[in-house]
């Protein structure tokens, strides 16, 4: 599955959003997600993907910025 | 001094989700006492438990905020709404800064803690979820009320195992009292009936053995064939309000707190003494400033065990004399451990609101060492009661007594 749309649906689940709300240019401000809840989503991803997203800065404003974020692990995983 | 309040109460209990219906099932003899329905209750020598089946969050809370909250902070959280909602309590961000909350609980995370090391320890995960720690930590509850109602003044958690929220609360009447806040919520919650925490209170021999033929009687306080207690869950939390503020607004006022004693046993980490729990009850007489044949009932902590029911038994025998009327209904409601004082708190006022006395459930057979009137299997209508005392005593020998009256 792509993962903007196991995101989508991660965000859809967890905070009780219209699915045509979450877009890839939706900031996460807002959709109310505060830093700790964006932790809380890419424990999700990682869990969904088998990931490990390490500790770094990363700039995360919208949805697609954690989608970036996962592709670029899901990528080197691989 | 200033004179604090009642004005508002929210329970969650095992015998109903008001003060009214849990007083109601008290009365009527009623237990919230039961098998456990969860698959580790297999492994537990007692498989009861006052445990709740009818809580559901999603009533109180997003699906987000419940999945962030441990049971605890759930119970604390609803309960803390029904309590502003009873005492029609307007909160606007200039009173929120006199408005404080004093919450008691012996492990605010249980629930929580337990799904993170099952996770870890048994699943083989290797890492836990980010909310675990804000999930787990014992300030948990009290900070999401805080956070909940928007309230800027003094936020604590008392943590004196089963005597938390009577410290809590007597604790909160003194902020009032003092000047330092005009409304305290003020209260307390547990929810620890989980399989690690089950298994480590059946290793002390604490807990009752069941009774087989009426397992839901398996709790019988002052009776000769008393064997224990039988954990429960739940939570109580009160609208504490300077009295002068809610006369003004014609707030209705369930009681007065006019006492509260503490004391530390300093014998045993779970022995309790006479000379430690008379200290706490004749602290709270002095507080009060009455004389001991003015209590009309107390509520006793009344375990079910052999040695707490003995000690108090001679402690209330000493500084209140056998005249008084005692009762414990943990009978019926379990032992809700952090949340028991509120609750039974709740319980001495509706006491006072319906000038009742709730009975000691399951004492048929009377210990004939233990002699004070328990008001045994049957509550009492019209009686008078005035002025009710709340006794708790914790392992680790922390006593809270509380003391209220009629307005």
């Amino acid at each position: 599955m792509e993962t903007f749309e196991v995101l989508r649906e991660i965000i859809v689940d967890k905070f009780d959003k219209d699915p045509d709300e979450v877009r890839l240019d939706s900031t996460l401000e807002t959709l109310e997600i505060d830093s700790l809840d964006t932790f809380d989503i890419i424990f999700d991803a990682e869990e969904k993907f088998g990931i490990k997203v390490p500790n770094e800065e990363v700039a995360i404003t919208t949805v697609g910025d954690v989608v970036a974020l996962i592709d670029r692990i899901r990528s080197k995983e691989k | 001094m200033r004179r604090v309040v009642v004005t508002g109460i929210g329970a969650i209990t095992p015998l109903g989700h008001s003060p009214e219906l849990l007083f109601q099932n008290l009365m009527a003899g009623k237990s919230g006492i039961r098998h456990l329905q969860t698959a580790f209750a297999e492994s537990l020598d007692c498989k009861l438990a006052a445990w709740i089946d009818d809580f559901d969050p999603l009533v109180y809370f997003s699906k987000n905020q419940a999945a962030t909250m441990d049971r605890t902070t759930q119970f604390s959280v609803a309960a803390s709404h029904k309590a502003i909602e009873d005492a029609k309590l307007e909160l606007t961000s200039e009173n929120c800064e006199r408005i404080g909350v004093y919450l008691g609980s012996g492990m605010v995370g249980a629930n929580s803690i337990e799904e993170g090391y099952s996770r870890l320890f048994r699943d083989g995960a290797k890492r836990l979820k980010p909310y675990t720690v804000l999930m787990s930590m014992n300030n948990a509850a009290s900070a999401q009320v805080a956070l909940d109602f928007g309230l800027l003044g003094p936020d604590i958690t008392f943590c004196t195992a089963c005597s938390s929220s009577a410290v809590a609360i007597g604790e909160a009447v003194r902020q009032i009292r003092h000047g330092y806040t005009d409304v305290m919520l003020a209260g307390g919650a547990e929810s620890l009936l989980t399989h690690g925490t089950m298994k480590a209170w059946e290793a002390l021999r604490t807990l009752a053995n069941e009774d087989e033929e009426k397992p839901e009687t398996s709790c019988k306080p002052f009776s000769l064939n008393r064997t224990g207690l039988i954990l429960g869950e739940g939570a109580a939390m009160f609208v504490l309000e300077e009295m002068d503020r809610a006369i003004a607004r014609g707030a209705h006022i369930y009681g007065e707190i006019i006492g509260y004693g503490t004391s530390n046993d300093s014998a045993h980490i779970t022995q309790p003494s006479v000379d430690g729990q008379t200290r706490a009850m004749r602290h709270a007489l002095q507080d009060a400033g009455i004389t001991a044949d003015v209590v009309d009932y107390i509520n006793a902590h009344g375990t079910g065990t052999k040695l707490n029911d003995a000690v108090e038994t001679a402690a209330i025998k000493e500084v209140i004399g056998d005249k008084t009327p005692v009762s414990s209904t943990k009978s019926m409601h379990g032992h809700l451990m952090g949340a028991s004082s509120a609750v039974e708190f709740a319980v001495c006022l509706m006491a006072i609101k319906h000038q009742a006395i709730p009975p000691t459930a399951n004492l048929a057979t009377p210990d004939p060492e233990l002699d004070l009137d328990y008001v045994p299997n049957l509550g009492r209508h019209h009686v008078k009661v005035d002025v009710v005392m709340s006794n708790s005593f914790a392992f680790g020998g922390t006593g809270g007594v509380l003391i209220a009256g009629k307005v």
